[in-house]
């Protein structure tokens, strides 16, 4: 009991025990939900619900009725709680940065490749995003709805997602790390 | 309304997972293309085999039945994955 106490304090698990622990939690969503784990699927319902209610007209389209219905969903439900499963996370082992000084960037390797500054960061990470939701959006899910979810259920499209992603993924940080690679 | 608080417990579990893998760190996103740091490929693929092997056991003694699985349309997912990388390895999140 106090071997698993002082364990989930532990700042960073071994990536193979809180990898079972996401397998097991993704068996009960299936089981328990009847549905997938997915976080990109949520903005997407969040933003028709923005557009819906600013520019009815340029968002009755196909996408937005369809494959993607606005509206509080489940999706935004389980993006919520991963909010606040990640804080509780951090809380546990004494990492919440809120409040702390160095909160808004904390990280030393983003800050030696590209200097201290907190607007690049933020600005760098909003650019990301963007493209990340994009691609997520095209390929149907990102690493979470469609490379694990789908991986489980043993989908192609899972396969083919995550050898573009490794592919990319590796060429862009080659670029950013090109002289310290 | 007892769906929406499983929906949170099981959103909480998973952030809770993530975070302790340390999945919410720029560094550990970045690096596993980088090959320095494999944290994540070991976390996804343990969690891949772990679910795998429970789903389909599960489904073979009739207690679950698999939801929707993700359309496959090969340039869709190839093309999508492509530019999602570019955007993680940008944004390490």
């Amino acid at each position: 009991m106090k071997f698993i106490l002082s364990y989930i304090r532990k700042e960073t698990w071994s990536p193979y025990a809180a990898g079972v622990l996401l397998g097991v939690v993704s068996i009960l969503t299936v089981w328990l939900n009847k549905s997938l784990l997915g976080a990109s699927g949520a903005f997407e319902n969040l933003a028709g619900m923005i557009g819906k209610a600013v520019s009815p007209a340029a968002f009755n389209i196909l996408y937005f009725n369809f494959v993607m219905p606005p509206g509080i969903t489940s999706g935004v439900i389980l993006v919520i709680g991963i909010f606040f499963g990640g804080m509780i996370g951090a809380a546990t082992s004494k990492t919440l940065k809120w409040g702390k000084k160095d909160a808004l960037n904390s990280d030393l390797q983003w800050k030696r490749i590209f200097g201290p500054q907190v607007w690049k960061r933020w600005v760098l990470a909003f650019v990301g995003a963007i493209i990340l939701e994009y691609g997520a959006g095209i390929a149907g899910g990102c690493t979470s709805g469609l490379a694990i979810s789908g991986g489980m259920l043993l989908a192609p499209a899972a396969f083919l997602f995550i050898a573009g992603m490794f592919a990319s993924g590796i060429v862009i940080a080659w670029l950013i790390y090109r002289r310290s690679y | 309304m007892a769906g929406t608080v499983l929906t949170l417990l099981l959103g909480v579990i998973f952030g809770f997972s993530l975070n302790k893998a340390g999945l919410t760190k720029y560094h550990k996103i970045v690096n596993v293309f980088r090959f320095t740091d494999m944290a994540v490929l070991k976390f996804m693929l343990t969690g891949l085999a772990v679910a795998m092997s429970g789903l389909f056991v599960l489904r073979g003694a009739g207690v679950i039945t698999f939801p929707n699985v993700p359309a496959t349309y090969v340039a869709g997912n190839l093309v999508g994955g492509l530019i999602f990388g570019t955007g993680m390895a940008l944004t390490g999140f």
